[in-house]
């Protein structure tokens, strides 16, 4: 088992080394606002912006939403879903190291997911699962001018 | 990822508390001042070797969390925990409630099940796209 975990992360690490890096000049990267922050590229503070920006709710999570790989990142998938949020963008970093790192330098959060709102970090999947149980989520899609499915239906989840 | 390295400590599964466990709730308890702590180990439960110290659930209640958002509240308890999770703690479930707010639900969420994360990553690509 154990060597079975190295392996696939030697792996991960090889196809990561393949996927992201080759060609990137270096003057590239330091040019770039925040330097060797995330290693320059998709991790830069100026793409990541550009992600955040791009949608009203964007979620940087491992996986996908078709397919979550991660049991907190699902937790996200499946609370928009019970809001009837399907329409947002989602990043896998799994497939992306530059921007695993750079997306926790950006909002100075060390874990993934991270669900963002109109551009603006609102937490994790702690936070975004209290929201949503204490109807802080419906208010903030509302600002958003995402109506949450939760409103048309019967309120069950008070009575469980 | 440094789940092998920690092991080499001879850390126990199923014990009350591996050295990570133990700062974790060192450091919590001295930035916080916690009326009410809880600490939990899931890491046997995300595939890790035996005595791997990855993943951790943490439950704070303190007075000092009173009037911040979740957001701020979150922070708070990742800043005592800083240099943790720059090195070997991979994943962090925080429950952070005044203590008013503990008392009227003194209930701790569970953490959701682990769905494979990076190792799993590596078989999905591999394999045909399933589902």
């Amino acid at each position: 088992m154990r060597a079975a975990v190295r392996t696939g992360w030697r792996i991960g690490a090889a196809a990561a080394a393949l996927r992201g890096r080759a060609g990137r000049p270096l003057s590239q990267a330091a040019g770039e606002s925040g330097g060797a922050e995330g290693g320059g590229g998709s991790g830069s503070r100026e793409a990541v912006e550009r992600l955040v920006r791009e949608h009203p709710v964007v979620v940087f999570m491992k996986g996908s939403p078709a397919q979550p790989l991660c049991g907190f990142s699902n937790a996200v998938v499946q609370i928009l879903r019970l809001h009837g949020v399907e329409d947002y963008r989602a990043h896998d970093v799994l497939q992306d190291p530059d921007l695993r790192q750079g997306i926790k330098n950006y909002s100075n959060w060390p874990t993934i997911p991270q669900v963002y709102l109109n551009g603006e970090f609102v937490g994790g999947c702690d936070i975004l699962l209290q929201m949503h149980q204490n109807g802080d989520l419906v208010e903030e899609l509302k600002k958003l001018g995402i109506r949450s499915a939760l409103l048309d239906a019967e309120k069950d989840q008070e009575k469980k | 990822m440094r789940g092998p390295l920690l092991a080499a400590f001879g850390v126990s599964m199923g014990g009350s508390g591996g050295p990570l466990a133990r700062t974790i709730r060192a450091k919590l308890t001295a930035a916080l001042q916690p009326t009410h702590l809880e600490i939990r180990d899931d890491s046997p439960r995300h595939g890790g070797p035996p005595g791997a110290e990855t993943h951790f659930g943490v439950l704070v209640v303190s007075q000092q969390f009173s009037g911040l958002s979740l957001l701020q509240r979150h922070r708070l308890v990742h800043e005592a925990l800083q240099e943790e999770l720059a090195g070997p703690l991979h994943a962090l479930q925080v429950t952070a409630r005044t203590p008013e707010q503990w008392h009227s639900d003194p209930k701790a969420p569970q953490a959701p099940p682990c769905l494979g994360g990076s190792k799993k990553e590596q078989r999905r690509r591999e394999e045909v796209e399933q589902k």
